[in-house]
């Protein structure tokens, strides 16, 4: 392959249903990272896996190929779109750490997709209204470069491996646990901003930090929206200016590298940019807190020219299958997002500056008061460390999960982790095939550095344990998996 | 009847405007002036001069067309906030020399040349006899009896009071220095230190009296005295003195001891024509709210009726209420108080809880009620009997004549027509014309003596507020005055019933101190209570307790559940969302109280969120545990959970939290997890699930392997499976399956 740029790493997107006459190939790539490698390489990736999708689709026409492992590299394939790809080629190297569980690649895959979706509509829709190929690729190549900015380090991308991705599941919320009346006063404030546009309900969301606190979206656009908010909206992803969006990788440099590769980008495919303005939502460092406690951005435009309201960003619903302003306020831990229905606001029912003065005279106190509330009551970055246990519950129903903190996963051997991944790998698989059925499963491995590694599955909620100081028996490691169950999972983990 | 009465009404409205053109149109253009900072009470001058002109208009119709005039009420329309009530108590005795009131004995004299007649008051009860007394003949000034009633004590004239043993028969005489000082007046005490004070131009003695009626001079008080005033309720004398009269001394009696008010003096203001005016006894009045003492003194230049609040040390004056009639009077129902504007004949109805000096309520007349209120045949046939058994016919009773005189707190007698009226409050028509809900129901939540009919209204209140969609801020308002309220109440031990709940209290009236002023604001009831206690007679609101067996309006959060949340539900089905924020609030505001509430309204939430299918939130409220975790919450769950697996899934997991082993090993069959479920009857050693659950389950799901496997398990679990029919079948079943694979 091409000596260009880094070989760590190919992405691309493309559409099926494009270029199916010879010499016309290039029409389906809508996206290829890195974006510099010549047509026929490109070319090349995209020929292989579409024969690879055709080949197993002749087997499973419902869900084609979705990976291949090689000898060095992994392709990882997501149908994000009926007929719409997305292929992923990582190299693997053991002894450099480049060791991936599938799942925590397609879940990327998922993840950009999604926030494109969240920002832009689906792709096929984009296609669909525009018959040139030029408008759709020129938002997904800002938008998928924006993303990956943040997996620099350095000058280098670099991927989540497996010491990042073993006890931490995308696409999942991490929620805060509240007493019961602070609860109660957070609903009572949700229902305020609820009723900030007058008649028309709007939904909310408030983040303390990079933790839920209440959301009244469903879900997949919770999950979507928190994945945003915590890359750009929070405090933290606001104080830092820069990637701090995977809360594991806290104190990363600047990543002026990636953002020079986007401009270059820009220049390269001008001949695809048939619009003035591109709007490239996951720009970094682009929101800044206003005077009034609201998050403002350039991104969407000058909020002085042209119409005020165009210059507020707009995100689509999947739930409810609407576009809605999204507005931001912060005070400072508390991000509380308040989503209102774009059509209310052409059809001038509402204006956004009358809601955002709704918001600061009906909220703002309790706001204060919520946000002093949980402070004290929040036991801080390792509040939900459980000692002699490293873990990750997730809970597939509400799409939440709670984890160690990253800096207690470091503390594990490079074995155990390993050995989790590898068995999570496994639960993958297993979970795959028994799609229909929702099955109880429980694996306990002895690693080579004698720690017990633990999974549990049952009926949609899952658990994984790294436990490296259990005593020598399998009966001693369940009966810890039992104690833990039963102390922090209500008892969702039966062991036997 | 109902139209006649409203064409008629119509036809009088249009000729008392042609009447009052004027005044109408003084009115009016004074709002249209105003209109932009209008507030109440405004134009409240031009208000009153127009209603006047509208009453004697409306007399005058009444007069002319007389079918058409009210049976059942006398006054203007049938619009008031406060009303008399017939029947009334007669105390019309031949050969009166006098009507008098006993107010610590709350009872009504009436005395002729040999004779005393005496009515309770209190219970207020319009058939009650009077007991009679033989007196020797002799000039009457004032009568009162002694607080056991074992003494009539009679003021003969200036100089002298005489007593009479109702028992013993025995006479006493007691007199002052003539000439030199003058009796202005008397009254029994029941302080430790004396039993009699008499009040003279030259201050007050008090005197011990033993049971043999020997009286013995206990403490004289030198003051110059004009005039005095004291009410029982208050155990206050205050001694006016100076030129003017506005030099007050006061003492309070109490069971505590004699205790000196500080010296104090009236404001007055001044104008050109009346550089001096004099304050007559009339024109202050002690009254006794929420267990405070204040006293009220008009101010005729200023047109303003000052306040004055007594506390142990100091007498504190409180602001003013402004006047509209020269003639005042004041009544005092249920810890409110009634200014009487006798000239505009119209009430004016105060709550001096609150900070502000705003009347409750637009001044209306005082409205006289036929019997009951509201069956007309009734009041005819009443009417009729009455008329024909005693001379005093309705038509002769005229609002506010110059014979009235107004008794502590509440009564009113008619010297004319020798009748005693109560006063009584139509909190309906208070609650009716207030807009401002929250105030009217911290209004009501004060209301003692008809606390039933207030906690109706105010459930009626928090109900309309619903169903009328206020905005939800306005409700929780609402809401949270009605916890608080309720909260309060149980704390201060009012909420429960009364009866036997006999003085805790500290010694009653004792001008309130300002720190334990809050406690007594709400439980000013047991200032009644206890002088039942201490003067073994029926007094205070006994017929009201009767009524209603109610202390307090307060509504506990189940009854609000009840009432409010539970009616409204069907009718507000479409409004879940508005209906769940309410229910939030009122959650909020009684978990801030630290209060429990009837778990059903938990059930409640979980159905108005699922159909509103808010299941994002609805998880959030279960994790949280704003709903409460409980067995019918966990299957309102699984009952909502018909449209989403992920509810059914949280009512399985409260299930398992609460340990309600055998609905959660149900539940799990009937998803057809039986394996899952036989696991857990496993590990939990629960038996009490029917073992052919599973059994049917597995067969259904057409899995020998599974039918095996619970078949083993079971027989491991229940002692004697293998005996039971049961096992017989399925073994069977398994047999026959097994082999014909076999085959």
């Amino acid at each position: 392959m091409s000596s260009s740029g880094d070989e760590s790493l190919r992405l691309c997107v493309f559409d099926l249903r494009r270029g199916q006459t010879e010499g016309q190939e290039l029409d389906k790539i809508l996206f290829f990272h890195p974006p510099e490698l010549d047509p026929s390489s490109q070319l090349s990736v995209t020929g292989l896996s579409e024969g690879l999708i055709t080949f197993t689709r002749l087997f499973s026409p419902e869900a084609a190929c979705e990976v291949i492992e090689a000898e060095n590299h992994s392709h990882v394939f997501l149908e994000a779109e009926p007929d719409i790809w997305m292929v992923m080629v990582v190299e693997k190297n053991k002894e450099t750490g480049a060791v991936w569980r599938v799942d925590a690649l397609r879940g990327m895959l998922r993840e950009v997709h999604s926030l494109f979706v969240m920002f832009h509509g689906s792709v096929r829709a984009l296609l669909e209204k525009e018959s040139a190929v030029g408008f759709t690729r020129s938002l997904l190549y800002p938008f998928i470069k924006d993303y990956l900015s943040n997996l620099f380090v350095g000058k280098q991308l670099q991927l989540p491996n497996f010491r990042e991705t073993t006890l931490s599941e995308r696409g999942t919320v991490r929620m805060i646990t509240l007493s019961r009346d602070t609860a109660l006063e957070v609903q009572s404030l949700v229902q305020v901003l609820d009723s900030c546009a007058g008649n028309l309900r709007c939904h909310s969301m408030i983040l303390f930090q990079d933790l839920l606190v209440s959301t009244t979206l469903s879900p997949d656009d919770t999950v979507n929206l928190f994945t945003f908010a915590v890359m750009r909206l929070t405090s933290q992803a606001l104080s830092s200016d820069a990637s701090s969006w995977s809360y594991r990788r806290k104190g990363t440099g600047s990543n002026s590298a990636a953002i020079g590769s986007i401009e270059s980008l820009h220049s390269g495919n001008s001949d695809n940019m048939r619009h003035d303005h591109v709007i490239r939502p996951l720009q970094n460092g682009k929101w800044r807190k206003g005077k009034d406690g609201f998050l403002v951005t350039d991104i969407w435009g000058l909020e002085t020219g042209g119409s005020p309201d165009s210059a507020i960003p707009t995100i689509w619903l999947q739930q409810s299958q609407e576009r809605v302003y999204l507005l931001a306020y912060q005070y400072k831990s508390l991000t509380l997002l308040l989503l209102l229905p774009t059509t209310a606001i052409v059809n001038g029912d509402i204006s956004v500056s009358a809601v955002k003065q709704q918001v600061i005279e009906q909220a703002s106190l309790r706001i204060m008061k919520i946000e002093e509330k949980i402070s004290r009551g929040w036991g801080g970055e390792n509040a939900y460390h459980v000692k002699g246990y490293r873990y990750l519950v997730v809970d597939n129903d509400l799409e939440v999960s709670r984890a160690s903190p990253s800096g207690k996963v470091a503390t594990l051997a490079k074995e155990s982790l390993l050995a989790l991944n590898k068995l999570r790998e496994e639960v993958d698989l297993e979970k795959s095939r028994g799609k229909r059925q929702e099955r109880d499963l429980e694996i306990c491995i002895r690693a080579k550095n004698n720690a017990w590694v633990i999974a549990r599955v049952t009926r949609g909620k899952e658990l994984y344990m790294a436990l490296e100081k259990a005593s020598d028996t399998l009966l001693d490691a369940t009966d810890a998996v039992g104690r833990f169950s039963n102390r922090y999972c209500s008892e969702a983990f039966l062991m036997d | 009847m109902k139209e006649k009465n409203s064409t008629t009404t119509a036809s009088t409205l249009g000729r008392i405007l042609a009447t009052c053109s004027k005044q109408a149109k003084d009115y009016g253009s004074c709002v249209a002036s105003k209109v932009h900072e209008i507030e109440k009470d405004l134009c409240l001058k031009e208000f009153l001069a127009l209603k006047s002109c509208m009453q004697h208009t409306r007399h005058l119709s009444a007069l002319i067309n007389m079918p058409s005039s009210s049976q059942t009420s006398v006054g203007s329309g049938a619009l008031s906030h406060a009303y008399i009530q017939h029947p009334s108590l007669r105390c019309n005795v031949p050969d009166s020399r006098g009507l008098f009131y006993d107010d610590a004995n709350r009872l009504l004299i009436c005395a002729t040349s040999t004779q005393v007649f005496s009515w309770e008051t209190a219970p207020f009860n319009p058939d009650v006899s009077p007991s009679v007394d033989s007196i020797p003949e002799g000039p009457i000034l004032s009568v009162r009896l002694s607080l056991d009633k074992k003494v009539i004590a009679v003021q003969r004239s200036d100089s002298e009071i005489q007593f009479f043993h109702r028992e013993t028969k025995k006479t006493l005489t007691h007199k002052c220095r003539p000439g030199s000082e003058s009796i202005l007046g008397f009254f029994w005490s029941d302080s430790p230190l004396c039993d009699l004070a008499v009040v003279k131009t030259s201050g007050m003695d008090l005197f011990a009296c033993d049971s043999a009626m020997n009286l013995r001079l206990v403490e004289t008080k030198k003051v110059n005295v004009n005039w005095y005033i004291y009410t029982h309720e208050s155990r206050l004398v205050l001694l006016a003195s100076g030129l003017q009269c506005k030099t007050i001394t006061g003492f309070q009696l109490s069971t505590a001891g004699v205790v000196r008010l500080p010296k104090f003096e009236m404001t007055l203001a001044t104008t050109e024509s009346n550089s001096k005016p004099i304050i007559s006894a009339g024109d202050v009045h002690l009254i006794t709210v929420y267990g405070r003492i204040y006293c009220l003194q008009v101010d005729r230049e200023a047109m303003l009726f000052h306040t004055y609040r007594f506390y142990r040390d100091a007498v504190v004056q409180q602001g003013s209420l402004p006047i509209y009639s020269s003639k005042l009077s004041v009544s005092v129902v249920d810890n409110l108080l009634l200014v009487h504007q006798i000239d505009a004949k119209v009430v004016i109805i105060y709550d001096l809880f609150v900070d502000s000096r705003a009347p409750v309520s637009a001044p209306l007349p005082l409205l006289w009620r036929g019997y009951q209120g509201s069956d007309p045949s009734f009041q005819a046939t009443n009417k009729e009997n009455e008329s024909s058994e005693s001379s005093t016919s309705n038509e002769n009773i005229v609002m506010y004549e110059d014979a009235w005189t107004f008794l502590v707190p509440d009564l009113i007698l008619d010297q004319t027509n020798k009748v005693l009226w109560r006063v009584h409050l139509d909190l309906e028509a208070i609650s009716a014309s207030s807009s401002d809900r929250t105030s009217l129901l911290e209004f009501l939540q004060r209301r003692k003596l008809e606390a039933n009919k207030a906690k109706q209204l105010c459930l009626g209140i928090a109900r309309a507020l619903i169903l009328e969609r206020r905005p939800a801020t306005q409700v929780t308002q609402a809401i949270d005055v009605l916890v608080t309220a309720y909260s309060y109440s149980v704390k201060a031990g009012i909420y429960k019933e009364l009866k036997n709940e006999k003085s805790t209290a500290t010694p009653p009236t004792d001008g309130a101190s300002p720190d334990n002023e809050r406690r007594r604001a709400s439980g000013s009831s047991i200032d009644d209570e206890e002088e039942e206690v201490e003067m073994n007679v029926p007094s205070g609101s006994a017929d009201e307790q009767q009524e209603s067996q109610l202390s307090s309006p307060a509504i506990s959060p189940d009854e609000l559940y009840k009432f409010v949340f539970a009616s409204v539900e069907e009718t507000m089905i479409e409004e879940s969302d508005y209906l769940v924020a309410i229910i939030t609030e009122f959650l909020r505001s009684i978990s801030a109280e630290k209060l429990k509430v009837d778990l059903n309204i938990y059930v409640m939430t979980v159905r108005l969120l699922s159909r509103s299918k808010r299941f994002a939130e609805l998880s959030l409220f279960i994790t949280n545990k704003i709903i409460e975790p409980s067995k019918e919450v966990a299957l309102q769950l699984l009952e909502s959970g018909g449209q989403s697996l992920r509810v059914r899934k949280l009512g399985l997991d409260m299930l398992r939290q609460l340990s309600l082993h055998h609905e959660y090993i149900s539940s799990l069959v009937q998803d057809g997890y039986y394996l899952e479920a036989l696991r857990y009857a496993q590990k939990r050693k629960v038996t009490s699930v029917r073992s052919s659950l599973f059994l049917e389950a597995a067969f259904a799901s057409n899995d020998m392997q599974h039918l095996a496997a619970i078949l083993r398990v079971l027989s491991e679990l229940i002692p004697g499976f293998k005996e039971t029919s049961e096992y017989y079948t399925f073994h069977g079943l398994l047999n026959e399956t097994s082999s014909s694979v076999a085959v």
